[in-house]
């Protein structure tokens, strides 16, 4: 029973990782300039936070909501996406 | 600060536990701080200088930064991998996952290398531009991570093969991985910071 769910817990850690490869080279494709600068810094800060917290979650195992050590590693990947969602928009403003 | 945590992935119930030990996360949280004030200071200096940000990704080798990305993630997973292993008390197959993590990590160091003597050879140096200046200022510290987490996991490696982890008590191993995500943590919002947004 152990077992399987351990086996279960390892496709779901695969799955998180071809996820997070999957986002990375959808950024990388936004680095292309394909979007505007605006678009582009919106997409960027929320492709930060969803691999940010899939790797909290999925890779270090902060996975408990009554954790404060979790929420403080979660509210790091609210509070750095909003700092590049303002640094992309005033790009957006001064270009 | 309390610090409560229910079961990790892969791992027994342990409420009440903090992953790894409380060390590792007073390093962590000290790195992550460390590189949220550098992030705070790339968004300033692209305020400052929106000309040399907006035209800064277009200078570096976006492919290097990519495999970069992708190799960090993939060490990280085979990190992962270990602790489930050691936690069904496979210490050969964990330590074989911890070598591959190892590995993942040079190959990032080398990755590095390759792409520093690159922007030699195609000019782009650290002086008369801010974004320059930031993505060295970035890169290098990050890398200087890479490295403190490579040593830690030759550590780990070293326990695992001498057989000092079980089951019940792998909190060394835990914390090398833990630290080893951290840097994964920093790079995730470095890539697109350097070689994506304009």
């Amino acid at each position: 029973m152990k077992s399987m769910q351990t086996d279960g817990q390892e496709r779901q850690v695969t799955l998180v990782w071809l996820g997070l490869v999957a986002l990375t080279l959808g950024s990388a494709w936004l680095g292309e300039g394909l979007a505007s600068i605006g678009i582009t810094a919106a997409l960027v800060a929320l492709i930060v936070a969803i691999k940010g917290l899939l790797v909290i979650r999925y890779y270090m195992g902060l996975a408990g909501w009554g954790s404060r050590l979790g929420q403080v590693m979660r509210l790091y990947f609210v509070v750095i996406p909003l700092l590049i969602l303002l640094a992309g928009g005033a790009g957006a403003v001064l270009s | 600060m309390e610090m409560v945590m229910s079961a990790p992935v892969g791992g027994p119930e342990l409420v009440g536990r903090v992953p790894g030990n409380r060390g590792i996360w007073v390093g962590i949280l000290c790195e992550l701080t460390e590189f949220a004030l550098m992030f705070l200071a790339y968004a300033w200096f692209k305020q400052v200088h929106p000309a040399d940000f907006h035209h800064g990704p277009a200078m570096l080798n976006t492919a290097s930064g990519v495999w970069n990305t992708v190799v960090m993630l993939t060490s990280g997973y085979f990190a992962v991998r270990a602790l489930f292993a050691i936690r069904r008390n496979d210490a050969a197959v964990a330590r074989n996952w911890l070598v591959a993590t190892l590995l993942g990590g040079i190959v990032f160091l080398l990755i590095k290398a390759w792409e520093f003597n690159w922007n030699i050879d195609h000019g782009v140096v650290g002086t008369g531009n801010s974004f320059v200046a930031m993505y060295y200022y970035l890169t290098f510290n990050h890398l200087v991570h890479v490295v403190w987490g490579c040593l830690g996991l030759i550590w780990a490696i070293l326990r695992t093969s001498f057989g000092a982890y079980s089951p019940e008590d792998h909190d060394g191993l835990e914390a090398a991985v833990l630290y080893w995500h951290a840097t994964d943590l920093a790079w995730i919002v470095i890539f697109p910071l350097l070689y994506v947004l304009r």
